[in-house]
């Protein structure tokens, strides 16, 4: 059967083509949720968050941050919405919901800011150098040592949480929180945030008796609390946790699809490589143009001199 | 040989060099420390009279209480507050069951996450007595039955995030989400951090960068560096202005440039005009010693005096506020912190130039956490500053003798209007005394406690160097040659008037009664006036003078060069004062008799030693039971209650001196303040009693 150069690539393209986008529906099954077994996490409860700003006064202390130019104890930062920064790895927000109280008083709702630390972390593989990686205790941890500033995980990750030194040229790094990686991983050791709040509207432990413990305080006090556990399922689950009394979309919680961030990337990226089909294939469609192209200079051996007769 | 000879002379040198350089270092250290060692007022100087030291057992106690650390509780019976309540019965706990009345919230569980604040002082019964419900704080019982129905909080919570009980609020959150949830449901109570404890000071140590031996304004300088905005806050402050807002003085409610600095004049050293060195030793700055002076300068601002907590600062008496040259600035400034009784001490101990003089409820012993000169300096060891409120250097408070205040405080701010808790006959009738009683009118009734007061100051007889002085019964001199005749007094019974707030205050160039004695500040108040109640007062009688043509009160100039305290010529003293002051003087004087009423809100007593019932309604003490009001019952006792242990008996068995005031009764002196007698008698202010049907048949 006789092809020519058009119909051979037009084959290959459909062929390649059809490959790419079957690949991923079979190889979906193979990738499961990269998580550590029994991480830390932490519950916040919205409900009980006074906004008093020490979570962020002694993020600050923790991690030696620069002193702020307002005080922790001024309420005013909180008239607008913040994100985390290089100098605050969390923030504490303020939203009105128009729930009001007897005496007709707006309900202010305040909800804590921070890097979430995702149970399988688009960051973590959006990292070509393996800077950021998820510790066993739920930790998503930053090792400035091997950062080469290249920012895909301020791309990567869906809360839009870490912050860059574009201010310092020789020799910036990427902040984040760090879930006081330092602290926890010793024996007792908590994360400052959760100490100091004089509510406990934080509540550090286990990840899964978090989980229950969230359950269990949304059916013993249903009126309270929404039914959801936002971070539960979230991006694959978060460590961090927060149950709320109103709805999560109001106070700034972005609607994120359950699957894991990296799954469509390493999907496409690992289905790729799956069998060494893809180099195979490219070697393949390589060697099939060094054949016909070979087999041209072969054959036209005798074209130039045919040219040649012809002029 | 040669050769050995010259090293031994470089070494016999050096030698020399070490030794000499080592001596010098010691004399140098030595000096350092004599400079420390030279100022100690920690040390009392005067042994204090005696008093009664129990109370300040209570503290003790409850700071005891807060070091516990008691068994976990585990199990946790699980019942609803109704299911509670129904289990109780009738025998649900009352106010008269309560073990505790006040406790420190405090526990090393707590403090071992860090300590941001101090303690938070609670007043268990109050609160008791105001929700009247146990069971709104105490939610649960332990599942073991033996354990008492009520706990403390810490028996069940303790340490936060504890793997075992998931859900177990800690120590810590259990306090906060308690206190501020009701605080906040109800609207009632403080709910900000420093509203109920002082935030703690970090340590300065290394923080403070000076040279050896600074001036003080590069102390000021160094506290600048991180400190611009409270700087800021106190360019602004009565402390640094001595004027301000007036809002309580009569006739200026809206001005805001009444105050010492300007037109405030009493009857002790009459008016800062001319005087400033003397007077501005109390000024929380540097160098007020001229009008002149630089109050838009943030590097004069003297942070030190109410921020040492090494207890070693001192100011020099006629420096204008800057501080004594042996005080070790580098060593205080190292060791700032909040105020206290000390640093406030420092200054308003000695109103009128020395300790005691002015005040007659301020003084000295105060700083004494032993002492019992007021219960709450005194017993439980208050610092200022957990009363008198203060939000960027705007201190609360005012006061009867100043026009200035930048805010309010009272009794009621923490006691409630109905203070007297408790469901006992006779806390129902003292909580219906509170609407026209001041609290210090019973809880304070005699003033100048732990030390003679000055209350009487004649300028006129100032001059006689031959006059002999003698001492009175309080060791304190009645003459002066410099300054006069003085009248001293101790435990003085206080005058009583209505105060409703308001105070009518004679300003420097007003006229002056020349038919009579001349009023320098004056409560307002009147009994048909329902904001008014009784209210205690110090009366300060003085002679000094005025000008004899143009009728205002005259400034003298006393202290410094060309001062009367030097010259002992008034005429020189008053034209320079005048001048000063920016008013003619016309050359002619006269002495005049001025009078001032001094407020008695400190040295506040506990109900133990506060008045009885009989104490002033002279009638209780001829009558054997409540009959003559209410259907007589037999289970009350009408003696207990009216007399109820409440006399300058106990006071005088407790070593107070006031032995002539036992038995005495009439206390407060109705007619003086407008009733017609006895009000139980002749009726209140606005109702007749229910039953005082005596009025009308023994009056006719």
């Amino acid at each position: 059967m006789e092809i020519n150069r058009r119909q051979f690539f037009g084959i290959a393209g459909t062929m390649a083509g059809g490959a790419l986008a079957c690949k991923p529906k079979k190889t979906q099954a193979a990738r499961t949720l990269k998580a550590p077994p029994d991480p830390y996490g932490c519950l916040m409860d919205i409900t009980a968050c006074v906004g008093c700003r020490k979570c962020e006064e002694a993020c600050n202390r923790v991690n030696n941050l620069p002193p702020p130019q307002v005080s922790f104890d001024d309420p005013r930062p909180l008239e607008r919405k913040r994100r985390p920064v290089v100098t605050a790895y969390t923030v504490v927000n303020r939203y009105h919901t128009g729930k009001r109280d007897q005496r007709n008083q707006l309900i202010p709702t305040f909800v804590k800011v921070q890097c979430m630390h995702c149970q399988d972390p688009g960051c973590v593989s959006a990292c070509i150098v393996g800077a950021l990686t998820k510790k066993d205790n739920g930790a998503v941890h930053y090792d400035a040592s091997k950062c080469i500033g290249c920012r895909y995980c301020m791309v990567a990750c869906p809360f839009q949480i870490p912050a860059y030194d574009y201010h310092d040229p020789l020799t910036p790094k990427v902040h984040k929180s760090t879930f006081c990686y330092h602290l926890i991983i010793k024996e007792g050791g908590k994360p400052a945030c959760a100490v100091i709040c004089p509510v406990e509207a934080i509540t550090f432990g286990k990840r899964r008796q978090l989980l229950g413990l969230a359950r269990q305080k949304i059916k013993n006090d249903p009126g309270r609390y929404l039914d959801r556990i936002y971070g539960e399922h979230e991006v694959g689950g978060t460590s961090w946790l927060y149950i709320s009394g109103e709805p999560f979309e109001k106070l700034g919680f972005l609607d994120l699809p359950t699957r894991p961030i990296p799954h469509l990337t390493e999907t496409i990226q690992h289905g790729m490589f799956r069998y060494m089909w893809a180099p195979l294939s490219l070697f393949a469609v390589l060697g099939g143009f060094m054949w016909t192209f070979n087999r041209k200079q072969i054959t036209g051996d005798s074209e130039p001199e045919r040219k040649e007769g012809s002029i | 040989m040669k050769q050995w000879k010259k090293p031994n002379t470089i070494s016999m040198l050096a030698m020399l060099t070490v030794v000499l350089v080592s001596t010098l270092a010691v004399t140098l250290f030595k000096n350092r420390i004599d400079v420390a060692d030279a100022v100690d007022p920690t040390q009392p100087t005067v042994a204090p009279t005696p008093i009664p030291r129990a109370w300040e057992a209570r503290q003790t106690a409850a700071e005891h209480r807060s070091a516990e650390v008691v068994p976990l509780v585990k199990e946790v019976l699980k019942e609803t507050p109704a299911q509670r309540r129904a289990r109780f019965g009738d025998k649900v706990p009352q106010i008269e069951d309560i073990e505790y009345s006040y406790f420190l919230l405090n526990n090393p569980i707590i403090e071992k996450e860090g300590n941001l604040y101090g303690r938070v002082r609670f007043m268990h019964k109050k609160h008791a007595g105001i929700l009247k419900d146990c069971f709104i704080c105490h939610h649960h019982r332990a599942a073991d039955p033996k354990a008492p129905d009520i706990s403390r909080c810490s028996a069940c919570h303790q340490d936060s995030f504890n793997a075992e009980l998931p859900g177990r609020i800690g120590l810590k959150g259990a306090h906060h989400r308690q206190c501020m949830g009701c605080h906040k449901k109800w609207n009632r109570g403080p709910v900000g951090c420093t509203e109920c404890h002082p935030k703690n000071v970090p340590d300065h140590t290394n923080l403070v960068k000076l040279p050896w031996n600074p001036k003080p304004t590069d102390v000021t300088k160094e506290c600048l560096r991180c400190h611009d905005v409270q700087a800021e806050e106190m360019l602004t402050s009565t402390h640094w202005l001595w004027k301000g807002p007036s809002p309580f003085t009569e006739g200026s409610e809206k001005r805001i440039d009444l105050g010492k600095a300007t037109k405030t004049i009493n009857n002790f050293l009459i008016h800062i005009a001319s005087n400033l060195p003397r007077c501005t030793s109390c000024h929380a700055g540097y160098g007020w010693k001229e009008a002149t002076f630089d109050f838009t300068d943030k590097t004069r601002i003297d942070c030190l005096v109410c921020h040492d907590t090494s207890k070693t600062y001192v100011k020099a008496p006629l420096g204008a506020g800057m501080p004594d040259l042996k005080v070790d600035l580098v060593h205080v400034a190292k060791k700032v912190g909040k105020p206290s009784r000390k640093t406030c001490g420092s200054c308003h101990f000695s109103g009128g130039g020395e300790d005691p003089v002015k005040h007659g409820k301020l003084n000295p012993f105060l700083d004494f956490h032993s002492s019992s000169c007021d219960i709450h300096m005194g017993g439980l060891g208050f610092e200022c500053h957990e009363c008198h409120k203060t939000r960027n250097h705007k201190i609360s408070g005012r006061s009867l003798a100043l026009p200035v205040a930048e805010g309010s405080r009272s009794c009621e701010d923490c006691h409630t209007a109905i203070p007297h808790q408790g469901k006992a006959l006779l806390n129902h009738h003292l909580n219906r005394h509170t609407e026209h009683i001041a609290c210090t009118t019973c809880h304070n009734p005699f003033y100048a406690k732990c030390d003679p007061s000055k209350t009487f100051w004649d300028w006129s007889t100032a001059g006689n160097k031959k006059r002999k002085v003698k001492k009175d019964e309080h060791g304190m001199p009645d003459y002066d040659w410099k300054m006069g005749d003085f009248r001293w007094e101790n435990r003085v019974k206080p005058a009583y008037a209505w105060y409703n707030g308001k105070v009518k205050r004679h300003i420097l160039g007003d006229k002056i009664n020349t038919e009579g004695v001349t009023v320098l500040t004056e409560p307002v108040g009147d009994i048909k006036d329902p904001n008014s109640k009784i209210y205690p007062l110090k009366f300060m009688g003085g002679i000094q003078a005025a000008d004899a043509v143009h009728n205002y009160l005259l400034v003298p100039h006393l202290f410094g060069p060309g001062g009367y305290l030097e010259t002992m010529d008034w005429q020189k003293s008053f034209a320079e004062g005048m001048k000063a002051a920016g008013l003619p003087y016309s050359g002619q004087y006269k002495w005049v008799e001025t009078i001032m009423y001094i407020g008695l809100n400190h040295e506040v007593l506990p109900k133990k030693f506060a008045l009885s019932c009989v104490q002033c309604h002279a009638s209780l003490r001829t009558e054997r039971s409540c009959g003559r009001c209410h259907q007589d019952k037999h289970e009350v006792d009408f003696k207990n209650l009216a007399f109820q242990g409440i006399d300058f008996k106990i006071l005088h068995g407790k070593g107070r001196d006031v032995q002539e005031r036992v038995e005495s009764t009439y206390y407060i002196g109705f007619e003086k303040l407008g009733y017609k007698g006895d009000p139980i008698l002749f009726g209140g202010r606005f109702k007749q009693l229910p039953l005082g049907w005596r009025l009308g048949s023994k009056k006719e």
